[in-house]
């Protein structure tokens, strides 16, 4: 049996997809872990809870791609691509007529145009700005005393959204402050936080195509408000997968096995980018 | 020999414009302890250097030191200084530098600068100039004297313009003559028009060896070496015998067909000035993926000589006003600036486009998102657009900025791969 991985570090979570090919490409296992601070650890410990699910050894993996802003940092990996070019092909792999990926994580708002092969065509990203992305939500949650996974359908009860001026992820506290001292529904001040981060997301990908379809990848596709609240500044419906979060890690696996099929040749590949002997 | 970076010239250019710049800073130093030779403040950017030098001044470039210290990892102190006392966190870098160097006492070689005998502002599209050099003239008590250039909106300077700024070059030699006590001497202004007309000639002709492949040069990162003495020495003999040496040095590696790497992978243009706190950090992001710049128009700011434009000895004042509108980046606009980079990508044989915005610098980086539009949609470019400042540190975030040089080159060596395969 063919086997690769994919490992995305990301700033809040550590996700593994072990991959293989047996006549079609299918997903064997997942895992989830928090980065923390010992970032090479939760890519280790990602990766052998991800093999252990699948049933498998680390040792009968064949080639892992690491992904995620953490990519150098792991030892075991082969390769490292950027999240840009494996969300992309994480997209493409789960729904193959994605042309444009919006992207949203715990730091990195992202909007990738995507070729009819799920490779990058052109993509922007967010200034050195946490406006836009899980940050900001995990920031208004905190001040509301709300569990992060509640804010998103708590915001689809909204039926009158507050104005959210601000798109700065340390005023936004003050504003939602502002909001509760004047008495102002729960339901109502998420609904307009999410439609601020929604407008600010469609500002920046509105440089690239946004050609159909478009795929939400990332930790807050997991979000049904910020899901609904894109989809309603859009204008048009996005495609969200269950695996929405793992894309990453799911595009590093489909590399890593086009590598073992050596049908994809390139200088990412080059020595000098393998941090380890692999296995 | 000791081992040699990959990302570092090899060659003796680089050595020789280091003894050049030195020389430069012995000089300020000198007028500093003695009072000669006089010195004028100068900004780069469509500069009249050929008036000081007709009077044996020197230029003292504050932008120069100020990316000098930046290069240095030297330039936050200055910043913070001048933000003590009122500067705001999003005014131009360069200028808090400078000014935080004055309040601080700090210089790039830690050498000694002159009060500048004269503060002479050759305002050319960017009027936050202006506020620097009347501050700079107030911290030193300096003289100082503001030339007006009126902003390039059509294509040639009007008649108009030539003669309204010529009026005022010619208010800068009175100027100059009771300042210095000399008389103006009109054959070493003609002579020093012509040095630079030759300099011009010589930096045109390396530039344009980067059409080659591979480019004997990075015309970015090394360009930015060679633009020191271009600003400083243009105008004399020592610039011209330098540029003479470094064309015969370009030529020499032209053929043997070396280039900056083993394997010259990716041609780029590149748009802005560097972030010169993380310089080396930010050529090697390039070095990785062996992309050369063939073309830049950071390195224009100066003067745009590769598409034929010269000072004219014939004309000595007219062709420095025409400089000072027409031939300069700062002072083009942005019509002009898209059909130069459209030019570079087509005539120098380019893959892409890199454009570096600058927090600090709005004049000059406003806009840039339109031309990342003009050229990914109308040409049909990959065009990378990342932003930091080419002075304050704070602005550089190393693992984003490498994050998205990366996702670049993968996506253009997708496409190449791809192309060759069709």
């Amino acid at each position: 049996m063919r086997v690769a991985a994919g490992v995305d570090v990301g700033s809040t979570q550590t996700k593994a997809v072990v991959m293989t090919e047996n006549g079609g490409r299918s997903i064997l296992a997942r895992a989830l872990v928090d980065t923390g601070a010992n970032v090479r650890k939760a890519a280790e410990n990602a990766f052998v809870v991800a093999c252990h699910s699948a049933g498998i050894a680390p040792t009968e993996v064949g080639f892992v791609v690491g992904t995620g802003y953490g990519r150098y940092n792991i030892s075991f990996g082969n390769a490292q691509l950027t999240e840009i070019s494996c969300h992309a092909r994480g997209a493409h792999f789960v729904c193959p007529t994605t042309r444009t990926v919006i992207d949203m994580g715990g730091q990195d708002a992202k909007a990738i145009s995507v070729g009819s092969d799920g490779q990058v065509l052109d993509f922007v990203m967010n200034d050195k700005c946490a406006a836009g992305t899980g940050r900001f939500l995990a920031n208004a949650a905190d001040v509301m005393g709300i569990g992060l996974d509640e804010v998103g359908p708590l915001s689809l009860r909204a039926t009158r959204a507050v104005k959210i001026a601000t798109v700065c992820t340390v005023f936004v506290e003050s504003d939602i402050l502002s909001y509760l001292a004047q008495g102002k529904k729960a339901e109502d001040i998420l609904g307009g936080v999410h439609l601020a981060i929604a407008k600010r997301t469609l500002s920046l990908a509105r440089r690239v195509p946004l050609e159909p379809d478009i795929t939400m990848t990332g930790g807050v596709a997991r979000n049904v408000g910020m899901v609904h609240a894109l989809e309603e500044v859009l204008g048009t419906k996005m495609q969200v997968s269950p695996d929405a979060q793992f894309i990453g890690a799911i595009g590093a696996a489909v590399f890593a096995l086009e590598k073992m099929d050596q049908s994809f040749e390139s200088s990412m590949w080059r020595p000098e980018y393998a941090t380890g002997s692999g296995h | 020999m000791p081992e040699v970076k990959q990302t570092e010239y090899r060659g003796s250019i680089h050595q020789r414009q280091k003894d050049l710049m030195l020389k430069w800073y012995e000089r300020l130093n000198e007028a500093a302890e003695t009072g000669t030779p006089p010195t004028a403040s100068l900004m780069i950017s469509g500069n009249c250097v050929e008036l000081l030098e007709a009077f044996g001044a020197v230029p003292i470039y504050p932008e120069v030191n100020a990316l000098q210290l930046a290069i240095r990892h030297q330039s936050l102190e200055p910043i913070l200084a001048a933000e003590e006392i009122g500067y705001a966190p999003d005014n131009c870098a360069y200028v808090k530098a400078d000014i935080g160097c004055y309040l601080k006492g700090i210089t790039p070689t830690g050498g000694k600068l002159p009060k500048p005998d004269l503060v002479l502002c050759n305002f050319v599209g960017c009027n936050t100039y202006v506020k620097w050099f009347e501050h700079t003239a107030v911290l030193t008590g300096s003289k100082l004297y503001v030339l007006d250039v009126p902003f390039l909106c059509e294509d040639e300077p009007s008649q108009a313009a030539i003669d309204y700024v010529v009026r005022q070059l010619k208010e800068v030699v009175t100027l100059l003559e009771s300042i210095t006590g000399k008389k103006f001497d009109y054959d070493r202004f003609t002579e020093a028009v012509r040095c630079s007309a030759e300099v011009e000639e010589l930096w045109s002709q390396i530039k344009h060896l980067a059409r080659r492949t591979p480019s004997p040069f990075d015309a970015y990162f090394d360009a930015i070496t060679l633009m020191g003495p271009l600003y400083v020495y243009r105008a004399t003999p020592e610039g011209v015998e330098f540029f003479r040496a470094a064309l015969e040095e370009m030529w020499q590696k032209v053929a043997s067909g070396q280039g900056v790497y083993d394997q010259e992978k990716f041609r780029l243009v590149v748009e802005g000035p560097p972030p010169y706190p993380y310089f080396r950090t930010f050529r090697d992001m390039f070095a990785k993926w062996k992309a050369c710049a063939v073309a830049s128009t950071y390195s224009t700011v100066g003067g745009l000589w590769e598409f034929g434009a010269r000072h004219d000895p014939d004309h000595p004042f007219e062709s420095v006003a025409m400089h000072m509108l027409s031939q300069n980046v700062t002072n083009r606009n942005y019509l002009q600036r898209y059909e130069q980079i459209k030019r570079y990508i087509e005539e120098w044989n380019a893959d892409g486009l890199i454009i570096h915005f600058v927090k600090s610098c709005r004049l000059f980086s406003a806009g840039q998102g339109d031309m990342r539009d003009y050229v990914t949609k109308t040409l049909g470019v990959p065009t990378l657009y990342i932003e930091s400042d080419l002075e304050d540190p704070r602005y550089f975030a190393e693992a984003q900025t490498r994050n998205r040089i990366d996702a670049f080159f993968e996506t253009l060596e997708h496409s190449k791969l791809t192309a060759k395969a069709v």
